[in-house]
């Protein structure tokens, strides 16, 4: 097992109320599963794929990371943690500006202290399995959009995560560069065994997962 | 951040106009007098026998001669200082007043208006007297005091006020609060050119200048003193001056106060210091500079991040111009708020900077109307400056730039904005040094071996006004317990001493004037001075009053070597044997070298008393309680030998004291920018900093990356400042005879202090930064 939400509650103190973000949220996620996660706007997907991600923290219940106990661990271990086993995709790319394709596909290794000829083989690697390197030394201004998504996929797949997030990666793309990163991931769940959550607003594209978790006003439905 | 911007350049703006009102003030002394252009100051130089003589007063007819020889010069007076002796006014005595005898026209020469009393006839006569206001309510009380008199020490004749003036400016290079007709003064018609002690001004001629006369007066000496000095030192003009340097030199009246020499021989009063005015100046300037570039810097720095906004009032129709004019006022508005904060800085703190500088100014100077005006220019200029980088880019960039956000603002004069990091902490860097080096210089003058010991000296300097009853009080304190030991001399190596010089003479040739000493058997002991060779005055010998004992300096300038014991010296009350060598000790200031020294056996003065512990309060007032039972009208006064050691310095403590200040608000305000900078910088990696942290960047990771720019630019800064700075402290430094040698740790110190203050600005804000949540920055729109 990959992962696993007990009980999960979030919380904000509004006006002396406490609103629910997140209601008992109950998980379990296999290695090699595709997940998409449904739901109206509002709902508290991405508020989920946060806690998951360790980025935002919850108030209630218990979640396991492998064998870890992410409720217990410290900021610091935590962000080892996902540093070490997650990789994200976002909605609007969130590419630097000023670094270029291959410089924008480096930097997470940079965190990760591997040695310069070690990052430069897998920088080309990836530019190579995702038919950019023509793009390499392009500034991300200079791509489409599907380009960029391209770029932020590769990028999260840079270190070898266990696990892609993905919050509406197809949000800002038309139907047919939709259509491209889905395949995307299907190969890549499917061929290199990367257990993906992504986030969508799309039937299309949550038909491309293995199980779709629906949300509504935080809560499971 | 906003409120940052505008609180540095208040604090900017109120340094600068501090240290302006201060500069203004140093440059206007003398300036009363409505003829301060053409009045001089006659001061005499020579170099004799390898010492240099630098003196204010020259001799009695000096002025005199000058006004008959040339045309241009219209009138001569004289000041003849004699400090602040005893006068009595009906049974009741002060010894709080400086005297001075003056000429007659010393009125019509400096503005000093007679407000009570014949102007014209004053000091025509002897024994008559101006004295200021002040003075006389304090002597007779509210009412007339013309035709009133007051009695002088040491002489029968009472004097007469026969005319009262207004106290004598604050900015006025003496402060005299009696002047007495010169004419009772035998000195004053002494025809000698061989000595006299008389600050001498001349009145020239309107648009003749000074340079043209001084170069005329090359012939005086020869011509004046030329024939005393056969007859005095039996050698002639021709072959004194072979080796030997004298002349006359001319100094505008506006320049003595900045200019002259800071010795006691050249000035009537402490003056200041032309480099402390060019120090400051330079503050002054750098302060403001600084403090407008942070104002500017930040004000086009935020702009950049309305873009999008001006893009947004593009869209919904606001024209170029609306928007020109919205940015400029916002601009002048946010200066006019920090100009109205420095005003007001500058009114609640001036007070205080009063009492840290001993300085008196006023806040009139900011009401000029050229200084409003100079304060409005600024304003508009500062404004313009710091509000059109943004209303002219912004205003004119297409809309759908601002709204794409792809606008990255600020990186594009990156350059400029680096260039101007480095050039503040260049000056920060600088003063920082320039503080640690002034402090360690004070601190040496305060530890170092002086040559004798000033700790635990209680000076009565007036103790011989008690005549006879003087040596009782001395028996009597040596009675006491807290005593360890008394000397009576009147001469004492800091604070106010009595003078002397004499000409000393060395197998019948001329040698050079040396100041002398008059003490008593007691004195080297009681100083905790050394005897290096030779022996002590004593009783025991009958013939010690012929007898000297010389200063290291003097065995070496008279040419004695290491066996001075023995030789024979002359002056002017004959011969003299070297009995002993006493080690060199500092009795000038330590901006001077040690001179030669005589030291004779003529007991008189006050006296000296060490005292066995450092709380002197009880031996004070011990002495006190004796002294008043002697039933003499004289009043109890005493010194601090430590004191007046330290006051000797009072100059160097106040700049340094103020330089302190002025550091550190400098620093603060360049910290303000660097603070404001950073922010900036954070802010606008927000969104960069988010992805880096999800990327998996650790907090160090993202705060080495945020300061270390700015680091660099410091670390740049450095090798300009510390340079620069060694040059201009290396010549303040030689400004002190004895003095330290900049190590290199203070260089390490400084740039340590200025890295930490720098971390400490940009540490928090990155820190702040780098531990922020990254999904508040990646938040999707
Ligand atoms: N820090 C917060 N404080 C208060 N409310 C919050 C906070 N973060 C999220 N919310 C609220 O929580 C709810 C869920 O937000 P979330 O972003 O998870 O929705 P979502 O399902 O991703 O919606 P969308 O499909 O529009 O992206 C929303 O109503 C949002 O306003
Ligand atoms: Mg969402």
């Amino acid at each position: 097992m990959l992962l696993q939400l007990n009980n999960i509650f979030k919380w904000v103190n509004s006006g002396g109320q406490r609103i629910f973000l997140l209601k008992d949220i109950n998980l379990e996620v296999e290695e090699g599963e595709f997940i998409s996660v449904m739901g109206p706007s509002g709902s508290g997907k991405s508020t989920l794929l946060n806690v998951i991600g360790m980025l935002d923290n919850f108030d209630e219940g218990e979640y396991n990371f492998l064998h870890e106990s992410v409720h217990t661990l410290k900021e610091k271990h935590r962000a080892n943690l996902y540093k070490e086993y997650i990789g994200f995709v976002f909605q609007s790319y969130h590419l630097l500006d000023d670094l270029t394709v291959k410089e924008n596909l480096e930097m997470p290794l940079l965190y990760k202290k591997f040695k310069g000829s070690e990052r430069k083989a897998m920088v080309a690697d990836m530019l190579d399995r995702f038919n950019i390197v023509g793009k390499k030394d392009l500034f991300p201004a200079q791509l489409s959009g599907g380009q960029q998504q391209l770029v932020g996929v590769a990028r999260a797949l840079i270190a070898n995560p266990k696990l892609i997030l993905a919050d509406e990666p197809t949000g800002n793309l038309n139907s047919q560069q939709s259509e491209e990163i889905m395949g995307l991931f299907r190969k890549l769940n499917e061929e290199d065994g990367v257990t993906i959550i992504q986030v969508t607003h799309s039937e299309q594209n949550a038909a491309y997962g293995s199980r779709v978790i629906n949300l509504l006003d935080g809560r499971q439905v | 951040m906003f409120s940052i911007n505008i609180v540095g350049l208040g604090i900017g703006i109120a340094s600068c106009l501090v240290i302006t009102l201060y500069v203004i003030d140093e440059l206007s002394y003398d300036k009363y007098n409505k003829k301060a252009d053409e009045i001089v100051n006659v001061v005499f130089r020579a170099k004799i026998n390898g010492e240099e003589i630098k003196e204010g007063a020259v001799m009695a007819p000096v002025g005199e001669t000058l006004k008959q020889e040339f045309p241009e010069v219209l009138d001569a007076t004289r000041i003849r200082s004699i400090g602040m002796p005893k006068v009595t006014v009906e049974n009741q005595s002060y010894r709080d007043n400086k005297f001075a005898f003056v000429d007659a026209n010393f009125f019509n020469v400096f503005t000093l208006p007679i407000i009570e009393g014949n102007p014209r006839s004053a000091l025509q006569e002897p024994n008559t007297a101006v004295i200021t206001k002040a003075e006389s309510e304090k002597f007779f009380g509210v009412g007339d005091a013309i035709g009133k008199s007051f009695f002088l020490e040491g002489q029968e004749q009472p004097f007469r006020v026969t005319g009262i003036i207004e106290e004598v400016p604050q900015n006025s290079h003496f402060h005299f609060d009696i002047f007495a007709s010169i004419e009772g003064l035998d000195e004053a018609k002494s025809t000698s050119w061989f000595g006299g002690d008389f600050f001498t001004y001349l009145l020239l001629k309107k648009g003749s200048n000074y340079k043209d006369l001084e170069s005329k007066l090359a012939h005086l000496p020869e011509k004046y003193m030329g024939p005393m000095m056969q007859e005095a030192m039996g050698v002639s003009f021709d072959d004194f001056t072979k080796e030997n340097k004298l002349g006359f030199r001319v100094f505008p009246l506006t320049d003595i106060h900045l200019y002259s020499d800071n010795s006691p021989y050249s000035q009537l009063e402490q003056g200041g210091d032309i480099k402390y005015v060019y120090i400051f100046s330079a503050i002054a300037l750098f302060m403001l500079l600084i403090a407008c570039i942070n104002f500017m810097n930040l004000s086009t720095a935020t702009a950049a991040k309305r873009a999008k906004e001006v893009g947004i009032r593009k869209v919904l129709g606001s024209n170029k111009n609306q928007l020109l004019y919205q940015f400029l006022s916002e601009s002048f508005i946010a200066t006019l708020i920090a100009m109205l904060f420095a005003a007001i800085l500058v009114i609640v703190s001036l007070p205080y900077y009063n009492e840290l500088s001993g300085k008196e100014l006023q806040l009139d100077f900011l009401w000029e109307p050229f200084v409003v005006l100079a304060l409005l220019l600024l304003t508009f200029f500062i404004s313009l400056l710091a509000g059109g980088y943004p209303a002219f880019f912004l205003s004119s960039f297409k809309p759908i730039t601002a709204l794409k956000n792809k606008f990255i603002g600020g990186n594009n004069n990156k350059g400029v904005r680096s260039g101007l990091v480095v050039f503040q902490f260049v000056v920060s860097a600088g003063l920082i040094l320039a503080t640690l080096v002034v402090n360690q210089q004070m601190q040496y003058i305060q530890n170092k071996d002086i040559g004798y010991e000033r700790e635990q000296l209680l000076v009565l300097r007036d103790a011989y006004l008690l005549g006879n009853d003087r040596d009782v009080l001395k028996n009597e304190l040596l009675k006491n317990p807290k005593v360890t030991s008394i000397t009576n001399s009147a001469s004492i190596p800091a604070g106010s001493t009595d003078n002397y010089m004499s000409q000393v003479y060395v197998d019948g040739e001329f040698s050079r004037r040396m100041p002398v000493y008059n003490i008593d058997e007691n004195y080297i002991q009681t100083m905790g001075m050394e005897l290096v060779a030779g022996r002590n005055f004593s009783k025991q010998f009958g013939t010690d009053s012929t007898n000297v004992i010389i200063n290291q300096t003097a065995a070496k300038v008279l040419g004695f070597g290491n066996d001075a014991i023995g030789k024979i010296v002359t002056d002017g009350g004959g011969d003299h044997k070297v009995v002993g060598v006493v080690k060199d000790f500092h009795f000038k200031s330590l901006h001077q070298s040690i001179d030669p020294l005589f030291l004779f056996y003529r007991p008189f003065g006050g006296l000296i008393i060490k005292a066995n512990s450092a709380d002197m309060s009880g031996l004070i007032a011990d002495a006190n309680t004796l002294w008043n039972g002697f039933g003499s009208d004289e009043t109890f006064g005493y010194t601090l030998l430590d004191d007046s050691y330290r006051q000797t310095y009072v100059a160097e403590q106040k700049m340094g004291t103020v330089l302190n200040v002025f550091a550190l608000l400098t620093i603060l305000v360049a910290c303000l920018g660097l603070f404001g900078l950073v922010t900036f910088t954070a802010e606008q990696r927000f969104k960069e900093i988010g992805i880096r942290k999800v990327l998996g960047s650790s907090v160090t990771e993202i705060m080495t990356m945020l300061s270390k720019d700015f680091l660099k630019l410091i670390f740049i800064s450095f090798f300009i400042a510390f340079p620069l700075g060694y040059y201009l402290m290396k010549k303040w430094l030689e400004s002190f005879a004895y003095r330290i040698e900049m190590q290199w740790w203070l260089f390490v110190l400084a740039a340590l202090a200025t890295l930490l203050i720098a971390l400490g600005t940009i540490g928090w804000k990155s820190f702040k930064a780098a531990t922020m949540n990254p999904i508040k920055a990646l938040k999707d729109e």
